[in-house]
């Protein structure tokens, strides 16, 4: 699937994601539900882990990732459901510096919004992606609000 | 009243742009059915039994001449000829086609207008006082308030996907007249016990199918902290309301399933860091999106005005001023109600031609401004007195003047199951039953206030749960029925009204009316005590008697 990281769409991605009923690989960067890690943090030290909370998780158990792991996977089960954006929001003003990923029902007029709250990274699906997708970030250029980065709002512009 | 900025401006142009791309990648097939809806619903476009329906966005409901014209010329050019007015004080028409929304959407921002955020699980229109800066009891205008709300909620990252929608209302004074205890959020403007100006809170209250009061949340808000908390309600509604089922989304679900007290934690807690963060707005800030909304340049009083004399040798003029004018805080000026029911015409209604009197009519004789009314009428705000026979004149001439402002006729209605794709019943036929049947009952204009509100189906677009009489339309296998309340109430002594009984035939509406208003005539300890009173002193008994009383 297109990974877009800061704009651009990259082609690697080191990161394995593993599933709720998987054993753990043995070596690798791995994306871990957020249960299968609270359960094997302490046997994984030193391993590259990311990983993947979505909005029906323990939000002080999901804000307790930051400074422990490296990637953060937001999971969007229906690009409706607007959890991720504060999850994200919540996530960079805990001060996690890390990679921010949306995956899921992520697609275009969505990516914008996703990162003025603190994304950096989009998974989208293979059959909605083009290359003209990455436009989406710039079609409206002046924003009223902060967001995890421009924390002005716009009156002073005014 | 307030100009966009470059800032302003630019944002709404590059919407429209957006939009005319999403419209174009949705014809083209690349964009699914589902997720085009989401985003044209945030345009304020909906597909209704008939065809399309655009609902454009009137901030606070305060509209210039210039744009008044322009909502004209859209309704001539891409409509048949009319618009609606809404308990948002929004707009609608009912017949554009999808694809010239976008370019109806460019007409508009030349005009510093939009259609953003009036539909769609967003924070909608933020509504208040139709007299906001004219009424001598209010406290401050809130209009440069709901105007820093409106930036705020535009184009909100965070907040364009909530559980459900969201409605904001905001009041300067003690009256009420934008029904904002049944808002998610009701913001009163109050005085502390230093003599601050702030808010009280309000949080959890709305219509539709649960119909709740809204409860304070928190009793005084400085300004400054105005956007921070309301970040913090937000916050915690979108990671908290319930997106399971979509008729208990609303806050008010998750503000009474955690309870108050639960519910204001939260909010404080998440307030607590974002408090003293850049949300916090600076003196300088609030001044400059004050400044917008200085008094107009109000000018000595004639010291002679003709108006008594006027007033005395016309009688049909003289009911008129009493009843479509009001006070206003300045000596020599009234605020002129237009009557947007005239008789046998869907309330709310206004054609291409009517909306140019108006705009006119604020040109000569108002300072070139009109407001929306929650109730569906307009408002020329600043009349001089000695205008007030012109004013009326040009307004009778358009049939705008029906002198029936807060009466039996003054009805909120929906636009119902000829319109909309939602209804289970017809109200404009209702509401034109009710119009012939009490066109020429001379006890009407002794009544005094009575609101009447009519939906046509469980959503309460029209809120008759808090009407003095509700009518709510219901589907009886295929036939239309309507379900009567009485005693509900909007404004500062807000009530839900309490369901009078089985539900009435269509063909029987206006004489149940006539029987109810005949009880409390009949119960009335004298012409002080209104409608209102006298349904909360003497219950629904008496009243349930007159209108069942036959079928036993």
């Amino acid at each position: 699937m297109p990974l877009i990281i800061d704009r651009t769409l990259v082609a690697e991605d080191k990161w394995t994601t593993v599933a709720e009923d998987q054993a753990i690989p043995a070596d690798g960067a791995i994306i871990l539900p957020l249960a299968q890690w609270l359960e094997h943090h302490d046997a994984l030290k030193g391993r590259e882990v990311g990983v993947q909370v979505n909005g029906d998780d323990n939000l002080d158990q999901v804000l307790a990732l930051n400074g422990q792991v490296e990637l953060i996977v937001v999971d969007i089960p229906a690009f409706t459901d607007g959890r991720g954006f504060s999850i994200a929001r919540l996530l960079r003003r805990a001060g996690y510096a890390g990679q921010l990923r949306a995956v899921g029902d992520v697609t275009r007029d969505r990516l914008a919004h996703l990162e003025r709250c603190g994304f950096d990274a989009m998974l989208v699906p293979d059959d909605r992606f083009e290359s003209e997708t990455l436009n989406a970030f710039d079609e409206v250029s002046v924003r009223y609000q902060g967001g995890a980065s421009v924390t002005r709002p716009a009156y002073p512009q005014s | 009243m307030y100009q966009y900025t470059e800032v302003d401006q630019k944002l709404v142009d590059e919407r429209v742009e957006q939009y005319r791309d999403q419209t174009r990648r949705y014809l083209a097939g690349e964009l699914p059915d589902e997720e085009f809806r989401a985003l044209r619903l945030m345009n304020g476009l909906y597909i209704q039994r008939q065809a399309p329906m655009l609902r454009v966005a009137i901030p606070y409901g305060l509209m210039s001449s210039t744009q008044l014209r322009k909502m004209a010329e859209i309704a001539r050019t891409y409509d048949r000829g009319y618009g609606h007015f809404t308990t948002r004080t929004n707009i609608q028409y009912n017949w554009p086609t999808l694809e010239s929304v976008p370019d109806i959407l460019a007409e508009l921002a030349k005009v510093q207008m939009h259609a953003i955020q009036t539909s769609g699980n967003c924070i909608r229109n933020t509504t208040t006082d139709p007299y906001a800066g004219v009424i001598a009891s209010e406290l401050e205008d809130p209009r440069p308030w709901c105007e820093i709300i409106r930036q705020w909620s535009t184009l909100h990252p965070e907040f364009a996907y909530l559980p459900r929608k969201f409605k904001i209302a905001v009041t300067g004074g003690p009256e009420d007249r934008a029904a904002s205890q049944v808002h998610d959020i009701g913001l009163h403007l109050v005085k502390n016990e230093q003599g601050e100006v702030g808010f009280e809170v309000l949080v959890g209250g709305g219509l539709g199918r649960t119909p709740v009061i809204g409860k304070q949340i928190r009793p005084f808000l400085e300004g400054r902290d105005l956007l921070s908390y309301l970040e913090a309600i937000l916050r915690v509604y979108n990671l908290n309301g319930r997106r399971d089922n979509k008729y208990k989304a609303r806050i008010k679900i998750l503000v009474n399933a955690m309870g108050i007290d639960t519910f204001r934690e939260q909010v404080e807690a998440e307030w607590a860091h974002i408090r003293e963060s850049d949300l916090r707005l600076s003196q300088s800030e609030i001044d400059t999106v004050k400044a917008q909304f200085t008094p107009p340049a109000y000018e000595a009083p004639a010291a002679d005005s003709a108006l008594d004399a006027q007033l005395a040798e016309n009688e049909t003029f003289r009911i008129w001023y009493e009843r479509n004018t009001v006070e206003h805080k300045v000596e020599g000026y009234r605020i002129v109600v237009v009557s947007l029911k005239p008789y046998l015409q869907a309330p709310g209604d206004i054609t291409d031609i009517q909306m140019e009197a108006v705009a006119d009519l604020a040109d000569r004789f108002s300072f070139g401004e009109i407001r929306a009314t929650h109730h569906q009428n307009l408002v020329l705000a600043d009349v001089k007195q000695s205008d007030l026979l012109e004013v009326w004149k040009i307004l009778d001439g358009n049939s705008l003047a029906r002198p029936n402002i807060g009466t039996l006729t003054d009805m909120i209605v929906c636009p119902g199951f000829d319109f909309c794709s939602l209804a289970n019943a017809k109200t404009l036929n209702i509401a034109e039953q009710i119009n012939e049947k009490f066109e020429h009952v001379d006890y009407l204009h002794d009544i005094g206030d009575v609101r009447l509100n009519m939906s046509g189906c469980i959503n309460a677009c029209a809120h008759h749960h808090v009407g003095h009489i509700g009518i709510l339309g219901v589907d009886k296998k295929g036939e239309d029925w309507y379900q009567f309340t009485l005693g509900g109430s909007s404004e500062a002594d807000a009530s839900l009204g309490k369901v009078l009984g089985k539900s009435i035939a269509a063909d029987e509406v206006a004489n149940t009316i006539e029987k109810i208003l005949l009880a409390y005539i009949d119960l009335r300890e004298s012409e002080a005590e209104s409608f209102l009173d006298v349904v909360r002193r003497a219950g629904l008994n008496p009243f349930k008697e007159a209108v069942y009383a036959a079928d036993h």
